[in-house]
């Protein structure tokens, strides 16, 4: 009932003035794309698509994180603060098993370390989804029926916990992480041209995320996922096992999360214990501009922030590109208060 | 109902404990000398008379990458001297982070604290230029010495048209207690644009920093010479460094503009080394810097692309100084994780060092008895040709270093290692 | 007396508001009396100490008003706090000298105290305007972003603010007369202009602005707003249907919770005298949120008792556990581990590197054993217990059935 009368309401919203407010985005837009369009055609095309690709290899690390939260959200209704230090978890993971796995920087090289480089992927992501789990399980389970804002603080407890063990197992310094991905790369026409490493980067994050939401779409236990999120009552009732379904979800996102760690060293060749914090801001503001909930929407979020940071750092000020991204994001949200993707929200 | 009053009861005990850590937090602390001091009595025949040296510095969280090698340096000086005439002397460290980020309300607690306190005389720190213009007016009222290794802003001690709070303003007895012993943005900055476009002979450079007031400041310095002298800036940024690891488009658009050096107005605790190992493969220049780059926490991060890197070292050559290589020999047995050690660390030493050799001093000229505080600034400022490990030290009215030298160090070999110059004096 | 009998005659079991109220009352007059006798005459830093925590009490009781009363997440209320700081920094210090303006300004504390108060209320209001559509954790969101800008701005902003250097050298409050005597160790004299430079001086303004803001706070709650606040919270929809403006609401809303803010900067500044970008960023947001809930979101005394505990275990506490470690290794007699030896570094040097884990240990376990916070208000006390909370599911019914 109420949840009828909200809907009719926005919709009288969502009219005339909805009208005239789409009218004001469009115009922000187009004077922006101008402002771009004139600063890039001073510095020429070869630049632009030059950090374009810099700005996609960026942006698929924040989209793996992103889906991560956009899960967690749509299904338990909770900012899981500690998401991105299950991030920087796979970093470290993967750090340490790298020389285990007899890889070393500037000796390993060719096709060989693919099968060892992939079994530390599995392994790290393995890790991170169990220790996810097990978060999940003290931190954020016992408090299902607390009020709302209790598990927030959990979550930013279990981010403490986890940048305080990153921090005593490696200390706090940055972390050089091998440079294993080769470094040669294809010309794009010009002095454009685009690495392997930046093509790994994309092509596993998107391989990553296409498995996910044929997963989520397909399966049954994405179906049990998709059921808990829409009503968590209602899907017991049908029998799903709401614990196991809500478990999944960590585990699933936490796994996507721990390769971005791992994607994330190899790419940057640097990690270090408090990277989370910032990287999982910049995921969580992802998924909200994609609609959070929506799993495509924030994959599309996190390319479009990775190319909007590159953007700004690469033809204006990057002292104000933080400014700029978060800008966009309250605006996003005042013109489009579900997100570009556009999500239902129940409304509770 | 049973439950419900228990709960009460909780509540009102939950209140109490409040009322009672409101103290706890401090008068921990505060007790602690003494309680020290009766463990060390049980054992050894401890003298009756302390004297503590402070140090306050970001140990936790992010900053502890500056912080926790810094005050090692700083207790390891300390440790060397347990005793004098008599008179017990000790470390004892403060830490200056709210969540992991420098925090100059906490900084000025810390201060408040060592002043409470009549054992201390004089503390090692800050690290942070902000930290200092808020612990400064406080130290100045107590009369007790702050000795930074690291704060650069020139603003500090020396006036300058463009500088607020003048130095004045932060001393309200008009009285000088600050001393530091790097040398201000002002000297490293210019001196590494001389030799960018004398030595090296290029012309056009790209610069970033991390937009801290160390880093900015540098570059700016940096960037003033460098135009002033015929040189071309042919782009900067100021990177949010907390939030960025990509310093790709930054690269690419200084190859574009045909950059042929870049400056770092960073430290390797700020990812400056990070940048040139992302320039492999795009750009390969010669890279330079400040002295917060001239440590193996650069190299480590620079990978495999550590050739043709330069930075300033306010101090002169340690390396041609025999107790230098002592010293550094010993700290590394008593503090054998490579995390101990970083860029300031010796720095550290020496600023403990001269504190150390201040107190001898006022304790010789106040008859073998503790001194003031007063005496121990007045000891400090009086410091001359006192050898520490990275530099030769005397004090100016406003409390920067006299005479500094200024080393030109470089990488040299596979693997790469730091390599002294060049050295000139600057005034 | 009647506020005395008041508090005698409520069963603490029933309301321990008006007890805490009486303890908070009774620890700000005894504290500094305590302060100085255990240290013997050495405790300002003490003092001064919880003088500083008193801009965390403003800032949760500004805090509370949007999250607790109105139930809108607030994730940037930091940005209020900078605001209310460089308000003071602007209109007291020499600082505008080298600005594009060239005049300094030096309004006395005072005044600013109020034109901080009004201008952090103005951002509120900039701020909520756009969030008015919004609903839920997206307005969280949106906040977020907020309070991510205003710091940036201030840094990248160097022409007015000094940027990353910060405005320091700020002015401190000053009383236009004072009588001093030997009671502060000078002579029987009548001052004028008299500078607050003593920790005491900082305190007693703290404790008269906190206690300003509770009653305040209070008659605001019991006021038609405040029966809006818990309308809108409830249920908006049926809100905006029982005839509440509930933009109006909402924009002033979160005006009133930016204003405590206000206050708050202003003290901060004046006190510290110095503002710089670092220490408003989103980890102060999250502080803050998290005395609030810990504390007992909605309840006034449950938020200032929160508000104090975790100022105290972050700022006191954990920075003071190393040398504790290393007392109470000695006292059980594994004085070993104070020194250094091979890889361990010495226990007081462990637990430094423990304590964000320790940290996080806490507020987790506090959460898990009291989900509602310390003293929570009585209305969600009772949500809470008999289970007409929103996510009531089959479990909670049958449990509730078996009792």
């Amino acid at each position: 009932m109420v949840s009828s009368l909200a809907r009719v309401r926005g919709r009288l919203l969502a009219g005339s003035r909805g009208r005239v407010l789409n009218g004001i985005l469009l115009i922000l837009i187009a004077a922006a794309l101008v402002l771009v369009a004139t600063r890039a055609i001073a510095l020429g095309p070869a630049y632009f698509i030059q950090i374009v690709v810099y700005g996609l290899a960026d942006g698929s690390i924040y989209a793996l994180i992103a889906l991560g939260y956009t899960m967690v959200y749509g299904i338990v209704e909770l900012i899981n603060f500690a998401h991105g230090d299950v991030f920087t978890l796979g970093g470290f993971v993967s750090l340490w098993l790298i020389p285990i796995f007899g890889l070393e920087e500037a000796k390993s090289v060719g096709p060989g370390i693919i099968i060892p480089l992939v079994a530390i992927l599995v392994i790290s992501m393995l890790v991170c989804g169990v220790v996810n789990v097990a978060i999940e399980r003290v931190a954020y389970r016992p408090l299902r029926h607390a009020p709302r804002l209790a598990p927030l603080i959990t979550a930013v407890g279990m981010s403490f916990v986890l940048e305080g063990l990153m921090f005593l197992w490696r200390g706090p310094f940055n972390l050089h992480y091998p440079n294993l991905l080769p470094a040669d790369s294809i010309s794009l026409g010009g002095s454009a041209s685009i690495a392997y490493k930046d093509i790994a980067v994309i092509v596993i994050a998107l391989g990553l995320m296409t498995a996910l939401s044929l997963f989520v779409e397909r399966s049954k236990l994405g179906k049990a996922m998709r059921a808990t999120a829409q009503d968590r009552d209602a899907a017991g009732l049908m029998g799903i096992d709401i614990n196991r379904t809500i478990a999944a979800t960590f585990f699933i996102g936490a796994l996507l999360a721990g390769a971005g760690g791992m994607i994330y060293g190899l790419y940057f060749t640097s990690i270090a214990f408090d990277l989370g914090f910032s990287a999982g801001l910049y995921a969580f503001t992802a998924a909200v501009f994609g609609g959070i909930g929506n799993i495509q929407g924030a994959a599309i979020g996190g390319l479009l922030i990775g190319i909007v940071r590159v953007i700004v750092d690469g033809y204006f000020d990057s002292a104000w590109t933080d400014v700029v991204v978060f800008a966009l994001l309250v605006l996003v949200l005042v013109f489009r208060p579900t997100g570009i993707m556009g999500m239902r929200v129940p409304e509770k | 109902m049973q439950r419900r009053w228990l709960s009460t009861t909780t509540i009102a005990i939950a209140v109490a404990l409040v009322a009672a850590a409101c103290g706890g937090g401090g008068t921990g602390a505060t007790t602690t000398g003494p309680a020290a001091t009766t463990a060390a009595a049980a054992t050894t025949a401890a003298p009756a008379a302390e004297i503590i040296i402070a140090s306050d510095l970001p140990t936790s969280g992010a900053d502890a990458s500056s912080g926790l090698p810094t005050q090692n340096g700083a207790a390891f000086a300390v440790s060397q001297t347990p005793t004098y005439k008599g008179i017990k002397i000790t470390f004892k460290p403060f830490d200056d982070t709210v969540n992991g980020v420098h925090d100059p309300q906490k900084g000025a607690q810390n201060v408040q604290q060592m002043l409470s306190d009549p054992k201390v005389l004089a503390m090692v720190g800050p690290f942070n230029s902000n930290v200092a213009r808020a612990e400064i007016p406080i130290a100045n009222q107590g009369q007790l010495a702050m000795m930074s290794p690291s704060n650069t802003n020139e603003c500090l001690t020396q006036l300058f048209p463009y500088c607020d709070p003048k130095p004045a303003a932060l001393r309200p007895t008009g009285k000088n207690n600050y001393f530091r012993i790097a040398a201000p943005d002002t000297v490293q900055g210019p001196a590494m644009a001389d030799y960018v476009i004398k030595t090296l002979k290029l012309t056009k450079v790209a610069v970033f920093s991390d937009n801290e007031t160390f880093g900015k400041g540098v570059a700016d310095n940096f960037v003033k010479r460098l135009t002033s002298t015929g040189g071309t800036l042919t782009n900067r940024q100021d990177f949010d460094m907390k939030t960025t690891s990509d310093f790709k488009a930054f690269i690419n658009a200084a190859k574009a503009a045909g950059a042929q050096a870049i400056y770092a107005g960073a430290t390797s605790a700020t990812k400056a080394c990070i940048v040139r190992s992302q320039m492999a493969g795009i750009l390969d220049v010669p890279f330079t810097g400040p002295d917060g780059i001239g440590d193996d926490q650069c190299l480590k991060d620079a990978g495999a692309n550590t050739a043709n890197m330069y930075f300033t070292n306010a101090a002169g050559d340690a390396a041609q100084n025999p107790d230098a290589a002592a010293t550094v020999a010993a700290f590394k047995v008593a503090y054998p994780k490579a995390s101990d050690l970083g860029a300031y660390t010796f720095p550290a030493y020496d600023c403990a060092l001269i504190l150390v050799d201040a107190v001898k001093r006022a304790i010789d000229a106040n008859g073998g008895k503790v001194p003031s505080r007063q005496q121990v600034i007045d000891a400090v400022q009086a410091t001359s040709g006192l050898k520490g490990t990275v530099g030769t030290y005397a004090f100016d009215a406003n409390g920067d270093p006299k005479s500094a030298t200024m080393a030109f160090w470089f990488t040299k070999g596979t693997p790469a290692v730091w390599t002294f110059q060049s050295q000139f004096s600057v005034q | 007396m009647t506020v005395l009998r008041r508090i005698w005659e409520t069963d603490p079991r029933k309301d321990p508001n008006p007890l805490v109220y009486a303890l908070l009352a009774i620890t700000a007059v005894a504290y500094p009396i305590w302060a100085q006798a255990s240290t013997g005459g050495q405790g300002d830093f003490l003092i001064s100490f919880l003088a500083d925590g008193g801009v965390y009490v403003l800032l949760a009781i500004g805090l509370n008003v949007v999250v607790g009363f109105a139930g809108l997440l607030d994730l940037g209320y930091a940005a209020f706090f900078a605001i209310g700081a460089y308000t003071y920094a602007f209109l007291a210090s020499d600082h505008l000298v080298v600005t594009p303006l060239q005049e300094a300004v030096h309004l006395p504390f005072w005044i600013v105290l109020f034109i901080g108060l009004f201008v952090a209320a103005a951002f509120g209001i900039v701020l909520g305007a756009p969030t008015l559509r919004l609903r839920g954790d997206y307005l969280a969101i949106v906040t977020l972003g907020f309070g991510e800008i205003v710091p940036r701005v201030f840094r990248n902003l160097g022409v007015w603010t000094s940027g990353v250097n910060g405005i320091s050298a700020l002015d401190k409050p000053q009383l236009p007369l004072w009588i001093q005597g030997p009671w502060s160790g000078d002579q029987l004299e009548v001052v004028q202009n008299f500078k607050i430079i003593q920790p005491l001086g900082f305190y007693v303004i703290m404790v008269l602005l906190v206690g300003a803001c509770i009653v305040l706070v209070n008659n605001l709650r019991i006021s038609r707003i405040g029966r809006a606040w818990m309308a809108v919270r409830e249920d908006e929809v049926a809100a905006a249907a029982m005839g509440v403006n509930t933009v109006r609401v909402k924009l002033l809303t979160f005006a009133i919770g930016a204003a405590f803010s206000g206050f708050a900067g202003a003290f901060y500044g004046a006190k510290l005298s110095l503002v710089s970008p670092e220490n408003f960023g989103f980890s102060v947001s999250i502080t803050i949120l998290v005395m609030i809930v810990l504390g007992g979101m909605g309840n006034i005394p449950g938020v200032i008792a929160g508000a104090i505990l975790i100022y105290v275990v972050i700022f006191g506490l954990l920075g003071a556990l190393p040398p504790l470690a290393e007392e109470w290794a000695t006292s059980l007699g594994l004085g070993s581990l104070v020194a250094p030896n091979g890889d361990w570094p010495g226990i007081a040097q462990e637990v430094q590197r423990l304590r964000f884990l320790i940290f996080g240990l806490i507020l987790v376990l506090t959460m898990l054993l009291r989900p509602q916070g310390l003293i929570p208000s009585r209305v969600r006390q009772q949500e809470l217990t008999k289970g007409v909370n929103e996510d009531q599911t089959i479990e909670d019914v049958n449990a509730e059935a078996a009792t």
